[in-house]
């Protein structure tokens, strides 16, 4: 490493790393010792690494937040014009900050355990081992490709020293509320489980060796630990989901784009390993699926993250365009294998058949809950297949493939169907029903095979397979939705039945609490299951284009538009253009001017004395070193005026006086603050708002306004829809707009608010499960 | 074998079932040999196609695309999986070149001066240009335009 790019920042991840392995290698060597001399000293290191990460973050984060432009990393992510909260989200809006972020969380987990008095005895430090060794391998990648590299060493075309006034701003996307929480909650929820991951991994060495297991003893904080983390990772796959259907106005929650898609593999694997602990909790079954499930949502992560960032996979989302860390990919490869080999080599080499009652019958409780957890599984190797082959066909024949979202919607179908109707059986025979429970879900089956050959009209078909596709995309492609409702009304209405069953005459609260969370998961996920079939379906769209947008500003009469081939009529009201910075706050003062080295200044100030050196008049601003200076005889200054002016700087000297700098401009540049010149100012952002009223019929359906952002230097354009919620579904209207004209499209999203409704449940049920357990647990 | 070892071995032999189907069903794009646009084989390579139209004595459809024109997506989902067209497209020998990245096409791209997506050029074998069409066409019409020039070629 050269010395100008060990900046300060480096230096503290250099701490860390050294840090976080020297910790790692003590807790390793105290396990395998069965020695406790190093505790104090691995103390001292893993709070070291923890507190040079914070610190790390911290700044880098400050930095941010001045604008400091002195690092390539800032610089490539930030920009003058943004306001407090997006100069904060730049710092995860890319490679290296997002990883830094993450190592920063994964370090306060992993020495919480070291510190915290719950987690002791032998197989806790191979625990804690593993858990900083993680750490170390973030810190050692983030070394390697720091966020303070310093822009001469990662540009080495820009001169030593030279600080650039401005940065280069954030990609537009990004600019948006739900994109400045979506990372921290996703990246806090991928902390939480490394602790699973590493109790999973030491489950198995540890029977490998003939030793007792950690893994029954923190079994109930680890559960809890899993279910804080699918909280996180639910909410932030919504999250995402809400940003998708508001910003670009692309209209959609989930489009099957690569990110979507992989992120939706770990909550799956998370999803899956929550039952089989549960169980594992409970009853003592998946004794080895359990700790396996637990050891492989990390990996999981982890290829959800090479998905994000390697660019391999074509996405949206390729924010971090560019080489991907080896480091991720030695991480994938050894927490893979590690979470793959161990469980199965234990499985076959030393698993007895674990006790089972001999008159158990086939169809019991076990076999079908079974099959739901293995239905998770299918989910999961459905998205990790689709994702993967392309690829993977295309290095090894080069015969390019798509994958679209037939391929993930056809294929999940039955398995969602599948999985209510065995989650349905399961809620009854948990009930001790089990002639009503087989009976009630052979009848629920046969009104779903039944319900999917019935098509009122053409949107109900689950896709539009042509007569050339595969046979199973024209058999599952032509079945009905209405296939959809009889197993999810029966999931939720069975495992309400289940609940009001199990807690009746029970006095426990806490119990209660935590069953009402239990059951509000269950139909919440049904309610979205349903409403996430129907919404994509029967969602219609309209479109119309209104000429001479910008006479509806100063018009009183509105201009009026029908929708062809719709009842739409769109009245637009007003019209506005905002810019981003506005020329007004683009102007530095004299004393931000002299912070910065630029050669042509944009500055503002008032006029405070005025003099003529040489021919030129010169004004001073604001009683400061700066004076604005002319030869141009139609420009005047007048003293105590505001002004704005643009122009060369330079040095003082260059008149003999004692002024700081000098900035030559002329009429063309010079203006007023209340009238400044707008032509010598290019703004970032200019937003095109127009505001509307849709009628259908003659009813008002929306009012309010839409926009088109226009982002001049990265040339993108993000869109403001306006959306109008309903009981039934969204109005959803979104255009293209300019000054010139506005191309506006209505669409609707039935069942739209069902979606939130149910993601709500889940979240709610979820936090009364974790608060109701812990209660429960306590007495 | 427990009822559980049992569904898990039968879901297993399911999940690989599926990935080895799902993995062919995918439509496939491009190989070695063709391209692929609505699920039909086209050459790439202009002198292989002009050789095999010789050997069978049939004209040549040139189509100009790319992967972003959403007017070849429509030929793609619409034109091409109409089978009366499918049928016609038979007394062709059927050359795709994609202009972003023509490949030995570049050359026949200039000298059609194809310079946008998407464009029919029908020619004889010998490399005489019969007729074309620029830009979109409606299904019927293009239907049309392939059965005359087929006759008359």
């Amino acid at each position: 490493m050269i010395p100008d790019a060990l900046t300060f920042g480096t230096l503290l991840i250099v701490v860390a790393a050294f840090a976080s392995g020297l910790s790692a290698a003590l807790l390793l060597y105290g396990y395998l010792t069965r020695s406790d001399e190093f505790q104090r000293l691995t103390l001292v290191a893993s709070g070291v690494s923890t507190a040079a990460l914070v610190a790390a973050h911290s700044y880098l984060t400050y930095l941010f937040v001045v604008g400091d432009y002195t690092y390539a990393y800032v610089w490539e992510n930030s920009a003058e014009y943004l306001s407090l909260l997006y100069r904060v989200t730049g710092v995860y809006a890319n490679h290296e900050g997002s990883i830094l972020f993450w190592a920063t969380l994964t370090a306060v987990v992993a020495t919480w355990t070291v510190y915290s008095s719950h987690f002791e005895g032998r197989g806790s430090r191979l625990v804690q081992s593993i858990s900083l060794a993680i750490v170390a391998t973030f810190a050692a990648m983030l070394t390697t490709q720091s966020p303070f590299t310093p822009i001469d060493v990662a540009y080495p075309d820009t001169p030593a020293g030279f600080v650039p006034p401005d940065g280069d701003g954030l990609n537009p996307l990004l600019i948006d509320p739900w994109m400045a929480i979506h990372p921290p909650i996703t990246f806090a929820a991928y902390a939480l489980l490394i602790v699973p991951f590493a109790l999973g991994i030491v489950h198995f060495v540890s029977r490998f060796r003939g030793e007792a297991s950690v893994f029954d003893e923190w079994l109930p904080s680890m559960l809890q630990w899993l279910r804080i983390s699918w909280l996180l990772l639910t909410a932030s796959i919504v999250f995402g989901g809400i940003w998708a259907y508001g910003v670009l106005g692309w209209g959609g929650f989930w489009s099957w784009d690569p990110v979507e898609t992989a992120v939706l593999i770990p909550w799956l694997g998370l999803t899956a390993a929550l039952h089989a602990a549960n169980r594992y909790e409970t009853s003592g079954e998946y004794s080895i699926f359990a700790p396996a499930a637990a050891a492989l949502i990390f990996p999981l992560v982890i290829f959800a993250t090479t998905v994000v960032r390697s660019g391999v996979f074509r996405s949206v989302h390729s924010f971090a365009a560019g080489g991907i860390g080896t480091g991720i990919l030695f991480l994938l490869a050894v927490t893979g294998t590690l979470a793959i080999v161990l469980p199965f080599a234990y499985w076959f080499l030393e698993a007895g058949d674990p006790d089972r009652p001999a008159d158990e019958p086939w169809l019991s409780r076990r076999t079908v809950y079974h099959g739901a957890v293995l239905s998770f599984a299918v989910l999961a190797f459905i998205s990790i297949w689709g994702l993967s082959f392309p690829v993977l066909r295309n290095a090894a024949t080069g015969v390019e493939v798509s994958v679209g979202q037939d391929h993930y919607n056809l294929w999940s179908y039955p398995v969602v169907v599948f999985m209510l109707l065995a989650g349905g059986l399961y809620a009854l025979l948990d009930m001790r029903r089990r002639r009503l429970a087989i009976g009630a879900t052979a009848a629920v089956a046969v009104v779903t095979i039944a319900a999917a050959f019935v098509t009122p009209s053409a949107n109900w078909f689950l896709s539009d397979p042509s007569a050339h596709d595969p046979a199973v995309y024209r058999i599952v492609g032509n079945a009905s939705v209405l296939s959809i409702v009889p197993p999810a009304v029966f999931f939720a209405v069975t495992w309400t039945v289940r609940y009001v069953d199990r807690v009746r005459g029970v006095p426990s609260r806490a119990f209660k609490l935590r069953e009402t969370g239990i059951v509000l998961i269950h139909v919440g996920g049904a309610v979205l299951i349903v409403a996430v079939s129907f919404v994509y379906l029967f969602s219609t769209s309209a479109s119309v284009a209104v000429v001479g947008v910008a006479d509806a500003t100063d018009n009183p009469e509105p201009i009026v538009e029908e929708v062809p081939d719709s009842e739409y009529t769109v009245e637009v009201t007003n019209y506005d253009s905002v810019e981003e910075p506005t020329i007004q706050d683009a102007a530095r003062s004299p004393a931000e001017m002299l912070a910065v080295s630029e050669e042509v200044s944009l500055v503002r100030g008032e006029i405070t004395e005025i003099d003529t050196i040489e021919n030129t008049d010169v004004a001073r601003l604001d009683d400061s070193d700066v004076w604005l200076a002319s030869s141009d005889a139609s420009t005047s200054f007048e003293e105590g005026t505001e002004v704005i002016a643009r122009g060369n700087v330079f040095d003082g000297e260059s008149l003999a006086t004692d002024a700081d700098a000098y900035v030559y401009t002329d009429a063309d540049n010079k203006g007023t603050v209340s009238d400044p010149p707008e032509d010598v100012h290019e703004p970032r952002m200019v937003s095109h708002e127009v505001d509307i009223t849709v009628y259908e019929g003659d009813e008002k359906v929306a009012e309010g306004s839409i926009a088109e952002q226009e982002y001049l230097r990265s040339e993108m354009n993000t869109n403001d829809a306006l959306i109008e919620r309903g009981i039934t579904g969204d109005t959803y209207v979104v255009g293209q707009v300019s000054e010139g004209g506005a191309s506006i499209t209505i669409d609707t999203y039935p069942l739209a608010n069902q979606i939130w409704t149910g993601v709500g449940l889940m979240l709610v049920g979820i936090t009364a499960l974790i608060v109701g357990d812990s209660r429960f647990r306590k007495r | 074998m427990t009822p559980r070892k049992l569904l898990t071995i039968v879901v297993l032999i399911a999940v690989l079932g599926f990935g080895y189907y799902s993995m062919n069903a995918a439509p496939v794009l491009s190989d070695h040999d063709y391209t692929y646009q609505g699920g039909l084989e086209w050459h790439e390579d202009p002198d292989e196609a002009l050789a095999i139209a010789e050997q069978e004595d049939k004209p040549v459809l040139v189509y100009y695309w790319t992967t972003w024109c959403t007017y070849c997506q429509d030929y793609e989902d619409q034109h091409y999986q109409d089978d009366e067209i499918r049928d016609t497209l038979d007394e062709y020998v059927l050359l795709a070149i994609n202009l972003d990245d023509p490949g030995p096409g570049a050359s026949m791209a200039a000298e059609h001066e194809a310079a946008y997506p998407p464009q029919h050029v029908i020619m004889t074998n010998d490399e005489q240009e019969i007729t074309r069409l620029g830009g979109y066409t409606e299904q019927d019409q293009f239907l049309q335009r392939l059965e005359s020039a087929a006759e008359n070629q």
